[in-house]
């Protein structure tokens, strides 16, 4: 895809849109409702024609190229069977109007059935099969085609949450097992990170980064993405002094605090963002009279716990401090003996975990928006 | 505490088809409840009919102690949030949040302070005069809330109220409600299918299944002693393993034999030398070292706080354990030896129709 622009009246679905994808990668588009996921799938399978720019698959441009010719298939959010088709005939839908040989698509469309785990169901109807079921129907009737490139928009989203989980690694083994590239539109950063080969992160109608799920996760282009995909503790400041080890920015209440190097001056106004999860908390000894004058842990601002969240394998901390009015971090379960609502603690991370961006155009606010 | 909110034996019946039953349920004031399960169990009648949206075919629900099974949900205390949103479209923010105040014939100074009061309270403030339509997703719900809190209610029924946001704004959203309700003091009943969510923001998660209560706890006790193989599957992500009791100290340790004859030492339990049992495990107990369980690497997951390595052990069993981002992963196909924390293990009696039947989840 290349500069692809397209415009709904003011509102532009995509305003230059780039973006190459390998041969057999599995990448998922990350963005909001409304940042044009949608618009992207429909452009490449050619259900919407571009106003300008370029999509070519394995260099030969498909402008010209009808969707029934483009070998991609769509699986989109609503399961579409047909209701009065059962399991097979929906999954052999593709097959029979495309008039394969019928011993070879029988075949076929056993082979998809058996890969979703639906042949116990063959003979049964869309609405006795639950939503998971219906989904994988769906899946197999996308992949009994000779499609090439699977597009997928937000294939989980009608799905309750644990069998979200379960569905995240079938249908990316399924993928890759039939070789087919894919392309998969989510709002779910967790099944982004999951899943993908890469992740493009879209924003306004462009991809505002690209990357490995670590590359995205450590190293964000871009304020939004730092929020957006995990959860940050966000600080607007001044750029200080640099040394080997990092960046000093300096809050407005005068706080310190330290990020990885930047190339913006000295004095120029900037956003920290650290994860949730590399944010470290300790706590600030007590006095007592043995020890009158204990030791200080170290860090930049100190804080006080308002509520400590057991959530599973992690645990969120949330405090208030003066520098910040609320500051979040996550820590291993095994940690939640150690602290108690009104404890405090001194807040620190290690400078090469958060990351310095210039002020956004926007404003801050607009930026860190998510939806 | 008082109890706020008690169901008394309640039972839904559509024809022959129970979709709640027998459901008794105390709820304190100030609490906040999630009721959780997959699709189907029943937890949607159940808050209509605590709401009083559906009238029970039998049983009585009761609030401050009174009888109010007959009782309309307009006639009732009670503010109510959809999954969808549901907003009035032709009136502004403020008009929406002060509908309350407003059909009860405030006076315009006492609604418009009220409206002020929650907008504020949901950050909404600087938009008091927009229309819903000019709001995103997460926006308009917050709204909803702030609506359903104008009315002065000390009760709040969240009927999926995240479901149809963002993943994104979902998250963001349950920290606010959370906040937001322990601030009021407000008793919470909120429905949702979505565990982490339900881990967020509750104090007690009631888990059902099949229309009946299957086990309940706060996050910590569901997710640290699970009391069922179905709660330990459904909370949080866990490691099941087929095995048989080979042993018990005195104390009441047990040792498992796994599928294929591998041993390993596990938690205290009640079971028997001989029972057929299944151990939980999860994710972040499971360590490798030099010997123990031998598997084999099938993929290494980036998840953003640590790695997510799945395996294949010499017993057949799928087993997934984390490490941090810090460290070295190791190669697809390689040999671990895997390790269990055997205090974190839970031993279970295996269920007699599977545990693919027990774990189900439509």
């Amino acid at each position: 895809m290349k500069d692809l622009i397209k415009s709904y009246g003011d509102t532009k679905a995509a305003d230059g849109l780039s973006l190459t994808v390998k041969d057999g990668e599995y990448i998922c588009i990350l963005g909001p409702t409304g940042a044009g996921k949608t618009t992207c799938l429909r452009m490449i399978c050619g259900l919407t024609k571009q106003d300008s720019g370029e999509i070519t698959f394995d260099g030969k441009p498909m402008d010209k190229v009808p969707i029934s010719e483009r070998r991609t298939t769509m699986l989109s959010q609503v399961y579409s069977l047909f209701p009065p088709m059962t399991v097979y005939e929906n999954v052999m839908f593709s097959p029979s109007i495309k008039d394969w040989p019928e011993e070879e698509s029988k075949q076929l469309v056993k082979s998809m059935i058996k890969m979703v785990h639906m042949d116990q169901k063959v003979q049964q109807y869309p609405h006795e099969l639950s939503g998971g079921q219906q989904q994988r129907t769906a899946l197999a009737r996308a992949l009994a085609s000779d499609s090439k490139v699977l597009l997928l928009d937000e294939p989980l989203r009608a799905l309750d949450a644990r069998l979200r989980l379960e569905l995240r690694k079938e249908l990316k083994s399924m993928a890759k097992e039939m070789g087919l590239t894919s392309i998969h539109v989510t709002h779910d950063q967790d099944e982004a990170l999951e899943m993908a080969d890469r992740i493009a992160i879209i924003r306004q109608g462009r991809i505002v980064q690209i990357g490995t799920p670590m590359e995205v996760f450590q190293n964000p282009a871009t304020p939004f993405v730092a929020n957006f995909v995990g959860r940050s503790n966000i600080f607007v400041g001044k750029v200080g002094t640099s040394d080997e080890t990092g960046t000093e920015v300096i809050l407005p209440d005068g706080t310190k605090v330290r990020s990885r190097h930047t190339d913006l001056s000295e004095g120029e106004d900037a956003v920290v963002a650290v994860k949730i999860g590399s944010t470290r908390i300790e706590h600030i000894p007590v006095p007592t009279e043995e020890v009158p004058d204990p030791l200080m842990p170290e860090g930049y601002f100190e804080a006080v716990i308002e509520r400590i969240l057991y959530e599973g394998a992690t645990i969120t901390v949330e405090m208030s401090s003066s520098a910040i009015e609320l500051v979040t971090c996550k820590l291993p379960n095994r940690k939640f003996d150690d602290f108690s609502v009104g404890d405090r603690v001194m807040v620190s991370w290690a400078p090469d975990k958060a990351t310095l961006f210039r002020i956004p155009e926007c404003g801050i606010v607009e930026e860190l928006r998510l939806d | 505490m008082a109890t706020k909110i008690e169901l008394d034996g309640i039972s839904m019946k559509f024809g022959d088809f129970y979709a709640v039953r027998n459901i008794s349920l105390k709820v304190e004031e100030g609490e906040y409840i999630t009721i959780l399960g997959p699709s189907g169990c029943g937890k949607t009648t159940l808050i209509k009919v605590i709401a009083g949206i559906w009238r029970p075919t039998e049983g009585r629900v009761l609030v401050d102690g009174q009888d109010v099974t007959d009782v309309p949900i307009e006639d009732r205390d009670t503010g109510y949030v959809f999954q969808n949103i549901a907003l009035f479209p032709n009136m502004d923010l403020m008009e929406n949040v002060g509908y309350s105040p407003r059909v009860k014939d405030m006076p315009k100074d006492v609604t418009e302070s009220v409206s002020t009061e929650y907008l504020e309270l949901v950050k909404m403030l600087d938009r008091a005069g927009m229309f819903p339509g000019e709001l995103s997703g997460g926006e308009q719900q917050k709204v909803a809330i702030a609506r359903a809190l104008a009315s002065g209610s000390k009760m709040l029924m969240l009927d999926e109220p995240l479901s149809a946001l963002d993943a994104r704004v979902r998250v963001e959203l349950r920290y606010d409600i959370r906040r937001l309700v322990k601030k009021l003091g407000i008793t919470v009943l909120h429905v949702t299918h979505d565990q982490e969510e339900a881990m967020s923001v509750s104090d007690r998660i009631v888990l059902m299944r099949a229309g009946g209560i299957h086990e309940s706890g706060s996050p910590l006790e569901m997710y640290r002693e699970p009391k069922s193989i179905f709660a330990a599957y459904f909370i949080g992500e866990t490691n099941l393993l087929e095995c048989t009791v080979t042993d018990k100290s005195r104390t009441g340790k047990t040792t498992v034999r796994l599928r294929g004859g591998k041993s390993v030492k596990a938690a205290r339990s009640e079971l028997e030398e001989g029972d057929a049992a299944v151990i939980s495990v999860r994710p972040e107990r499971v360590y490798t070292a030099t010997e123990g369980l031998k598997a084999k690497v099938l993929s290494v997951v980036f998840m953003g706080t640590y790695w997510r390595v799945r395996t294949v052990t010499e017993t057949k069993d799928y087993v997934d354990y984390n490490i941090s981002t810090d460290k070295v992963t190791p190669e697809i196909g390689s040999k671990v030896y895997l390790v269990f924390n055997k205090k974190a293990t839970k031993v279970f009696k295996r269920p007699e129709k599977g545990l693919a039947e027990a774990i189900r989840l439509e």
